[in-house]
């Protein structure tokens, strides 16, 4: 395919360039390798031309001009500071301005030693200042959320921040208020910068008016080892670079991958990574005799972990966690079917179905790259069923948004309700509970063409038969399908095999531990994820190796633990939903660190075999997709089917120890329709209490219009809502809580 | 002269150097008696305000500065409770290693607050690496008379800018004199 | 005091003039000084919530301009203009008079709220410099003495015309006219005068037109 793109001939400092029609004089300079001083620019944000530092002479006009917004025109003769005299006297002369105001503390700043302002000033500055007066000062620093902190009088007015926070991530809670001089960053009183990607604010701010709580003052930039790493939190497989002084991780930053997550990530991502070095395992643990567990060698821990599993291998299960790099599925997959021969083995430590299994081996599994970020930003229209992109993939919320607003993609979403991100996405939602999701993804076709895509997400398995229709869709229109799934690690696993074909899959593991299924060898879970008692599984089975990083409920009644290697001690690939591999260096080499595949195979050679290398789907047997029967039980008085997912920040065990980005979390509430809220005498704004099975959760209640009826709503494993219930239970709901 | 034989002549060398004056200084039975020069680098010293908050700023300039990569320094948030240095940021942790140490002096140049000079002192040798990685506490200089111990608040209606300015001077309450431990 | 149902009313009455419901967002701040004196907390949430806003949005616009109040204002909100052109000519010499015989100074309101005093720039009405306003009518060519009589009569709750305008009413009143509210003193008092029209008179027995100006 041939792009034909009509270019124009322009001049700068001299050499003749042919460059496409349309783009900014900025970026031009910058193929020619010369470098304009800029703090508003930024490649991926709509131009505004605020700070004026970029200023170049045009001929045959009297003023300079911001290269930033000015695009050429053919013939146009440029001259950047290098040639021009009136460009380089313009640009010091901007400079001395922006410092007019600007704090003389870089020695304290956290910006300091790589900062725009600071180099900026240094190349294109003039040394001294002929400022006088007393600069404007503001008490400093104020919270614009938890995490963000503001020191106004360093700011520059590049509008960067807040261009960010209305183009990209759709959350215009940070705003310039006030004018001339007192110009600031700011937040309405009653709305705090609670978005998912304020940490994006942080990296881009030119200056250091914006730094995290987190960061703020532990460390200076010359301080920092920087190690490019791909992030275990999500699917998304965002680039980012990982910053560590001593040993100790001290922040991370989203980095370059222009067909991934571009130069963004989310809160999650940036914040949650004090996990890696909190309550870690050390040594490996021993249950004795007396059922006590005690520190043990390695040697003793692997002979005794060998000695456990040799009898019962072929009926032990293999639960991996979902958060295993591609590696370490690897060396699962073998480790379960080959040295143990159990094909009971499943990497989804969630809820789980036999439809969902059939689904991902024949449309999923080991697929080439077929969906990719960039599908999505070419699409006519892209299908969202059970997947609340915000939520559940961030970065796949952003290149939707991207394109809904360019007006390429139209989004819809079969959801319960239109929710926050499918509005800031423009999207059309097809209104359906868990009940009424089959019906509602046969009737999408509508919407959907040979330009489409479906985006499913991993709750799809709650609901019987949704999987089936979602293939049958697609064959139907021949929209392109892709699975996303909530973690970094799913999708590595099944391409390495660890389905469960011919297998029991995690719920039938779980119930069938301490009469089929005799041991078990449990990875990165957390029970409360499971489907079913992983914990009473656990002390029913004879023999448990858990091979974790911290100390959990799992390790505490394991026979065995085998601490295994955090992301930042080991090197790896995460495979992300397209089936891209993000492969990460080890960040702090740590001797002694083993990685699960390591861990693997030293037991097999305890067994006295070895892990190998082979394709499982080159010769797996794919059973064949066929829908679950439908839920028949009835909604009586009082009750309604709960649709329920996590929020992107929620009380998952990998954000523990950052309390800075727990208070940016969403709080928890519970959504009903107008018609259920009446049937079910509840009142907008009170409390509502859902229960279920002996669990309840109350949350404030917010009476959403537009609501698919007798379904009631509630964020799952969130601050103030335990109810870890898949969607499609029917729930009791009630006025007033506990 | 060469008639006296190689030796005795070697003795004569010996015998009228007794006459010349002693320029070997009796270390350590005389060390008052030759005091380094004014300007020698011993020694660091973190400075306090005149009264007692600290001057380091934690920005680690001086670290960065050091050829030798002998100084290591935190940074932390002063609090409302606990104030240690005016401003915003204070060095938590500071550190010298007197073993990597070249006593250059490019460190209290890096300092912007002057928070970091030199003294006079050069006896530094001890009997295990440990001892010489100086901590904040060995380094912070003694409270004087006047000063108070941090943490503590700034004096009323003051800020920061003052300090800096040297408005401020010494505390109307100060704590005992308690001269630091000096190694 | 909370915005009554009718101000909200009124506030969408304003959003169906406009393509761009965001276009709305001037007049109702407007609106929302004419029910509140001053851009209240309340009126911000109510723009928003309207207008699918953020506060933050709305706040940054309430900011901006001048001509939205954070504190209320007085009854009479009374403009004195201060740059170059007025200042010579007197407009410092009112601004003293004025500020000292109220005690208030620039942005402050009388302890009985009935005036409010600011340094205003340029209306555009050199040819009658010194000019003053009240509630954004004109009172054009004024002295020391010719302010503080004005000011006296506003507090007394007398009627004062404006020299190139409409009678002059409350902040409030006239709030909701900028709202664009017709309050019916359209063609009341003085319109364009001899002073104002003298430039173009000039021009016409001249013969003189605007370049591509068809006579």
């Amino acid at each position: 395919m041939t792009v034909t793109t009509q270019t124009v001939t322009v001049t700068v400092d001299g050499v003749v360039v042919e460059v496409p029609a349309g783009t900014l004089i900025i970026r031009v300079a910058e193929m020619l390798g010369t470098a304009i001083p800029r703090f508003c620019d930024h490649p991926l944000l709509d131009p505004v031309a605020a700070c004026r530092m970029c200023l170049v002479e045009i001929e045959g006009q009297g003023k300079p001009q911001p290269s930033c917004a000015v695009t050429v025109s053919d013939g146009m003769v440029i001259k950047t500071q290098h040639t021009s005299e009136m460009a380089e006297k313009a640009q010091a002369g901007v400079m001395e301005f922006l410092l007019i105001n600007h704090p003389l503390d870089c020695p304290i700043c956290d910006k300091g030693g790589e900062c725009p302002l600071q180099n900026q000033a240094m190349t294109n500055g003039q040394g001294e200042t002929r400022f006088e007066g007393t600069k404007r000062t503001f008490p400093k620093p104020i919270n614009v959320s938890a995490q963000v902190l503001l020191d106004r009088e360093r700011c520059v007015s590049c509008a960067r921040c807040t261009r960010f926070a209305d183009q990209i991530a759709g959350d215009p809670f940070i705003e310039l208020l006030e004018r001339g001089a007192k110009q600031q960053v700011g937040t309405s009183e009653d709305q705090p910068f609670d978005s998912y990607f304020s940490g994006n604010t942080i990296q881009i701010c030119p200056v250091g008016a914006l730094t995290s709580a987190k960061y703020r003052f532990r460390s200076r930039p010359f301080d920092l080892i920087s190690t490019p790493t791909a992030c275990e939190h999500c699917a998304s497989g965002c680039a980012l670079r990982t910053d560590v002084r001593r040993s100790t991780v001290m922040r991370r930053l989203a980095w370059d991958a222009p067909e991934v997550n571009e130069e963004w990530n989310c809160d999650k991502g940036r914040f949650a990574f004090p996990y890696t070095s909190e309550g870690r395992l050390t040594h490996p643990l021993v249950r004795d005799e007396a059922g006590n567990l005690g520190p043990a060698s390695w040697p003793e821990a692997l002979r005794v972990a060998a000695a456990g599993l040799a009898g019962i291998g072929k009926s032990t299960a293999v639960l991996t966690g979902g958060r295993v790099t591609v590696e370490d599925a690897k060396a699962y997959a073998s480790f379960a079917r080959e040295v143990l021969g159990t094909n009971d083995v499943d990497f989804r430590a969630r809820a789980v179905s036999n439809e969902e299994t059939a689904f991902l081996a024949n449309h999923v599994a080991n697929k080439p790259m077929d969906v990719t970020y960039g599908d999505l930003e070419a699409a006519k229209s892209v299908l969202l069923v059970s997947f609340e992109p915000e939520d559940e993939s961030p970065i796949v919320f952003l290149r939707l948004r991207k394109a809904a607003l360019s007006g390429t993609t139209k989004v819809f979403a079969v959801a319960p309700y239109t929710s926050a991100g499918l509005a800031k996405m423009k999207g059309t939602l097809l209104a359906a509970g868990p009940r009424e999701e089959v019906s509602v993804i046969a009737s999408a076709a509508s919407h959907l063409s040979g330009d489409s895509v479906i985006l499913v997400g991993e709750r799809a398995a709650q609901t019987p038969g949704a999987l089936t229709a979602v293939a049958e869709l697609a064959a139907k229109t021949g929209a392109k399908l892709a699975w996303i799934p909530r973690r970094a690690g799913d999708r590595g696993a099944l391409d390495a095999g660890l389905l469960p074909i011919d297998g029991r899959n995690t719920s039938e593991i779980v119930s069938a531990t301490g009469s089929a299924v005799k041991g078990l060898v449990i990875g990165g879970v957390s029970p409360e994820d499971v489907d079913g008692d992983l914990l009473s599984a656990i002390d029913k089975a004879q023999f448990v190796v858990s091979l974790e990083t911290r100390h959990t409920e799992i390790t505490a009644e394991a026979d065995v633990v085998l601490p295994v290697a955090v992301v930042t001690e080991k090197a790896g690939t995460f495979r992300n939903w397209e089936g891209r591999d993000r492969s990460f260096a080890a960040v702090i080499p740590t001797p002694g660190a083993l990685s699960d595949a390591d861990v693997l195979g030293e037991l097999a050679r305890e067994l006295g075999k070895s892990l190998s290398v082979s394709d499982f789907w080159a010769s797996a047997t794919k059973p064949a997709l066929k829908a679950d029967a439908a839920s028949t039980e009835s909604v009586g008085n009082g009750q309604a089917v709960l649709s329920t997912w996590r929020h992107l920040l929620d009380k998952g065990s990998l954000q523990s120890g950052e309390p800075y980005l727990a208070a940016t979390a969403r709080v928890a509430v519970v959504r009903v329709s107008p018609a259920t809220a009446q049937k079910l005498n509840l009142v907008d704004g009170g409390t509502a209490t859902v229960s279920c099975c002996g669990n309840s959760a109350s949350a404030p209640l917010i009476v959403t219009a537009g609501m698919t009826d007798d379904v009631v709503w509630l964020p799952a494993n969130s601050e103030g809502s335990s109810l870890n219930l898949p969607s499609g239970c029917v729930v009791e709901v009630s006025q007033g809580g506990n | 002269m060469s008639k006296v034989p190689q030796v005795i002549r070697g003795f004569g060398v010996t015998f009228l150097s007794m006459f010349k004056k002693v320029t070997t200084e009796q270390y350590p039975e005389e060390r008052d008696k030759y005091p380094p020069k004014p300007r020698f680098h011993g020694r660091h010293q973190l400075n306090r305000h005149p009264d007692g908050l600290e001057k380091c700023i934690g920005c680690e300039l001086c670290a960065w500065a050091c050829p030798a990569d002998a100084i290591y320094v935190e940074g932390a948030d002063n609090t409302e409770e606990e104030r240690f240095s005016p401003g915003e940021r204070y060095g938590r942790t500071y550190q010298i290693n007197y073993l990597r140490c070249i006593l250059c002096g490019l460190c209290i140049e890096a300092c912007p607050t002057r928070a970091l000079t030199m003294t006079n002192e050069y006896e530094l040798a001890d009997d295990s690496r440990e001892k010489l990685i100086f901590t904040k506490e060995d380094l912070l200089a003694p409270l004087l008379s006047g000063m108070e111990l941090p943490p503590h608040d700034m004096a009323p209606g003051t800020t920061a800018i003052d300090y800096y300015e040297g408005k401020v001077g010494s505390s109307p309450t100060p704590t005992t004199v308690k001269v630091g431990d000096d190694k | 005091m909370s915005l009554s149902e009718s101000t909200r009313v009124q506030a969408r009455e304003i959003i169906s003039r406009y393509p761009q419901a965001r276009s709305a967002l001037l007049p109702m701040l407007h609106l929302v000084q004419a029910e509140e004196g001053y851009v209240s907390a309340d009126g911000i949430a109510l723009c928003a919530e309207e207008l699918s806003l953020t506060t933050a949005e709305v706040a940054a616009v309430a900011t901006f301009y001048t001509m939205y109040h954070r504190k209320p204002a007085g009854e009479y909100h009374v403009g004195v203009c201060i740059n170059p052109g007025c200042g010579i000519l007197g407009g410092d010499a009112i601004w003293e008079k004025l500020s000292s015989r109220l005690g208030i100074g620039h942005d402050e309101v009388t302890p009985d709220g009935k005036i409010s005093l600011e340094r205003i720039e340029c209306q555009a009405a050199c040819t009658h410099a010194p000019v003053m306003t009240a509630n954004w009518e004109f009172l054009d060519n004024m002295t020391p003495e010719s302010a503080i009589d004005v000011v006296e009569k506003l507090v007394s709750g007398k009627e004062v015309m404006s020299t190139r305008g409409p009678r002059i009413r409350t902040f409030k009143e006239n709030e909701l006219t900028l709202a664009g509210f017709d309050d019916g003193l359209v063609d009341e008092g003085v319109q364009a005068d001899e002073q104002m029209l003298a430039g173009l008179k000039r021009a016409k027995e001249l013969g003189q037109s605007a370049p591509g100006v068809k006579k």
